[in-house]
């Protein structure tokens, strides 16, 4: 990379630091939520929702995957474009994978068991919480397609390069937001 | 009154729809006789700061005219007791005074604060344009967007109708199932990301694109307080976007966050207040940094005690985010909290004091122009001084029990509000209208727009005081002869008048202004500009700084005309960010708007298709990005 595009894309990512910050605060408002309303006065208690199978599930597909999206990191360092493409889909996959499964768990919650989002509050913030990041992995699946379209038809590498570093910090975003609601949401309750 | 095929309609709303058939035609017929259409495609699809600026600050004149006529109905409606004005009783009045708070914070207050950031930011600290052009568009039109989502409740009869606060549980579907409240969510939704997004925009701005040499200690204090307000905003305006989604799933999708049921309505009070009192000093540091400047300028000296204005405006933005329960003291928190809050929020009055005092030796040592701008940085002062005296009396939690939800209140954020962000808006305004216009606004005129609002400004609010202390109850639509506060009350309602024939003075300036002639020279006011955007040309031109100038001091461009200093070219300044001409952001606010307009209808399948269009955005500014040509052209050198 030159100058030019060096620093605009230092204001890049530091208006995308900003924004992920903005999103922190968001997620932590939902945290706080989160944690005013659980363990809720009636209805169903996390203890009784929550299966320890589809977190460990979920999980495994997930966190996974922010290694993965570093193999693609190397191929680019390396110039190797078999490597970045390894690195793209293995990621792309772990998040469509998670994704399913998120979308089965809220399911079996939902719909087989009867936790339903007006049950009450733990339950509400629960669903607006995890779903607003599972909607997070959703965006970023479609971003990643962008990405790999991008990758085979053009051949501005610097350019290639810039949109994949902002994909990755927002990729590794979502990871530890993860990490975070495991932590705070489910683990409690499942031992 | 009976409308045919639509049913029972209020008669102003009717009056409205009359209004709009009537105007809007000659608005067309006008605009395009005088071959203005050009000029709006051009500002359709521009990123350059100083137009967007002229954007914002045009939109917030309208809608303080629209606030305004709130506020004149309010006023004539409380004129006397036992009132009976037109139609604006009980729930109608409810409307007027809803839709008079939100729009004059949210798409008055805040948007004249962007507005004139976006104008004088990048000039006064050397940079060609914000950092992010295509986003500050966006910015811009999702804050119009959003506003003009809000507005159109009025017009399909449906304005939000529980307070500028939308306190739960009354703001439940449980309390009020009509759709009113969900053009508020929406309208704040959509305006609150334009908002983000400008601060973070401001904020890359600042710390990225400032001028060779100018050190952070050496930035003039309006883009101080810029970097601090924008810092504030980004903490606290996602806690609003999350309280107004929880407020969204409770109306929309049977959640329980905030009824009395299962949820806790005190909840909202608390993330509500996270957000808002941030917000009010969102508000007010701004204003405080423009005032600084304009003080400055015309005393012919530098500020007073730089360094301790920088500190104080840290201070009271950290002090901002510990006070927030002030506004809950009657809710029950306890002694405990009660007492901590209070106490952080008498300890605003510290750094908030030197401020004050600053001004003041600022002024002291120099020789100062009563210019227009100056006198409204005069005529704040004592105004302020005034709201900060009832904000302590407000602060101590056992006498809050007796202010608490009283006219006392109201009065003392007006005179915050109104005596700090609005006299600093004018301030402003007036001040770098040159940069935006290349006029200067006529001083005749001004002076006659500042003292007949100051007057009446006074006269509306310095009596509410009183009648507060009489315990006369905010958002009441009457009251009887014997509450002993129809006096002050008819007071009120003259000088709301006053102000109101004020602004009338300011729409003949800029009339008259668009007339003449006259152009300002670059350094308009008096050849006596001390930083960096009276360097440049009026009005600013796209690109200002061709050559980029060094800075070695606070004031650089004073001192050099002092013969201290000299004007320096910096060598090898920083690329500029690439602007670009593009429609695409005019666009997505109005799929937002649609968007918008289809969640408060549920109308599902609209949802749908207005949320893949938003998200059908990402995928043309990816496919379409100015910076593309940039690295086309490295690659090929």
């Amino acid at each position: 990379m030159t100058t030019v595009t060096q620093e605009l894309f230092k204001d890049k990512r530091m208006g995308f630091f900003l924004y992920l910050g903005v999103e922190a605060v968001m997620f932590l408002t939902l945290f706080a939520t989160h944690l005013v309303y659980t363990p809720p006065e009636s209805g169903a208690h996390p203890e009784e929702v929550f299966k320890a199978q589809e977190v460990i599930k979920a999980s495994a597909a997930l966190l996974p995957s922010s290694l993965t999206l570093l193999l693609a990191e190397r191929g680019l360092v390396n110039r190797n474009r078999a490597l970045v493409w390894t690195g793209l889909i293995l990621t792309f996959l772990l998040g469509a994978l998670f994704l399913a499964f998120e979308l089965n768990e809220f399911y079996r919650y939902a719909a087989v068991d009867g936790y339903v989002i007006s049950m009450n509050n733990f339950l509400a913030s629960f669903y607006v919480l995890v779903g607003l990041h599972a909607a997070h992995v959703a965006f970023g699946l479609v971003w990643m397609v962008i990405l790999m379209v991008r990758f085979s038809v053009s051949n501005l590498r610097d350019y290639f390069i810039e949109k994949h570093r902002i994909f990755n910090y927002y990729w590794h975003f979502i990871d530890i937001i993860w990490v975070l609601i495991i932590l705070i949401v489910y683990l409690p309750y499942i031992i | 009154m009976d409308v045919p095929f639509i049913g029972q309609v209020p008669t102003d709303v009717v009056m409205t729809w009359v209004l709009m058939i009537i105007v809007g035609p000659v608005f067309i017929i006008i605009l395009t006789k005088m071959r203005k259409w050009p000029l709006i495609w051009e500002y359709m699809r521009t990123t350059h700061h100083r137009k967007i600026g002229t954007m914002y600050i045009l939109a917030s004149i309208l809608f303080f005219f629209r606030g305004g006529m709130d506020a004149l109905l309010m006023r004539t409606q409380l004129a006397v007791p036992e009132n009976e004005f037109w139609l604006y009783q009980g729930d109608k009045y409810n409307e007027l005074f809803t839709f008079h708070g939100t729009v004059m914070i949210f798409f008055v207050a805040m948007p004249l604060l962007i507005g004139l950031m976006n104008v004088a930011i990048p000039l006064q600290i050397g940079a060609n344009d914000l950092a992010f052009p295509y986003m500050n568009a966006v910015s811009f039109w999702l804050f119009f967007a959003g506003a003009m989502v809000f507005n159109m409740s009025f017009f399909f009869n449906a304005a939000p109708n529980v307070g500028w606060t939308a306190y739960a549980p009354l703001s439940t579907e449980a309390h009020t199932t009509d759709i009113n409240n969900n053009y508020y969510i929406f309208g704040l939704q959509v305006s609150g990301l334009g908002t983000i997004l400008t601060a973070i925009n401001m904020i890359v701005t600042i710390i990225r694109l400032r001028a060779p040499g100018m050190r952070l200690t050496r930035m003039p204090l309006f883009p101080w307080s810029t970097l601090v307000t924008s810092i504030l905003i980004l903490a606290a305006f996602p806690v609003l976007t999350i309280a107004l989604t929880l407020l969204m799933f409770d109306r929309f999708y049977g959640t329980h966050f905030f009824t009395t049921e299962m949820g806790d309505p005190v909840y909202w009070q608390h993330l509500f207040w996270i957000f808002g009192h941030p917000e009010v000093y969102i508000l007010i540091l701004p204003a405080f940094g423009i005032f600084s400047d304009v003080i400055s300028h015309f005393s012919k000296q530098r500020v007073y005690g730089y360094r301790s204005m920088v500190i104080a405006l840290i201070l009271i933005a950290l002090l901002g985010f510990m006070v927030w329960a002030h506004h809950m003291f009657t809710v029950g928190l306890g002694a405990f909290a009660n007492t901590f809050f209070a106490i952080t929020t008498m300890m605003i009055a510290v750094p908030t004091g030197i401020k004050v005092f600053n001004w003041l030796f600022t002024i002291r040592h120099g020789s100062f122009r009563v210019t227009t701008p100056m006198l409204f940085a005069l005529g704040f002062i004592p105004t302020f001084v005034m709201g900060g005296v009832t904000g302590v009396m407000l602060a101590v939690a056992a006498a809050d029990y007796q202010y608490h939800d009283s006219y006392f209140v109201v009065a003392h954020f007006h005179y915050t509000m109104v005596g700090g962000t609005i006299l600093g808006a004018f301030a402003g305004i007036y001040y770098w209208f040159p940069k935006m216009t290349g006029k200067i606004l006529d001083d005749r005129l001004g002076k006659w727009h500042f003292w007949l609002f100051v007057i009446g400004f006074h006269l509306t609010f310095l009596p509410q005081h009183f009648a507060g202390l009489q315990g006369m109850p905010r958002r009441v639509f009457t009251y009887l002869p014997e509450d002993g506060v129809a006096v002050y009350n008819l007071i009120s309602t003259v000088g709301a008048f006053l102000m109101g024939i004020s602004m009338l003075f300011l729409l003949l300036n800029l009339y008259k202004t668009a007339k003449t002639k006259e152009t300002a020279s670059a350094d308009a006011w008096y050849g006596e500009g001390r930083t960096l955007e009276w360097t440049v040309a009026s009005p600013a031109p796209e690109h200002p700084f061709e050559k980029v100038p060094y800075v070695k001091s606070v004031d650089h461009y004073w001192f050099h005309k002092q013969g201290t200093l000299e004007m320096l070219t910096a060598d090898n300044p920083r690329p500029s960010p690439v602007s670009v001409k593009t429609i695409q952001p005019f666009l997505l606010g109005g799929v937002l708007s649609a968007m918008s307009i289809a969640f408060i209808y549920h109308w599902l399948w609209l949802e749908i298709v207005f949320g893949l269009a938003t998200l059908a955005f990402f995928l043309i500014r990816t496919v379409i990005d100015e910076r593309e040509s940039v690295y086309r052209k490295e690659g090929e050198t």
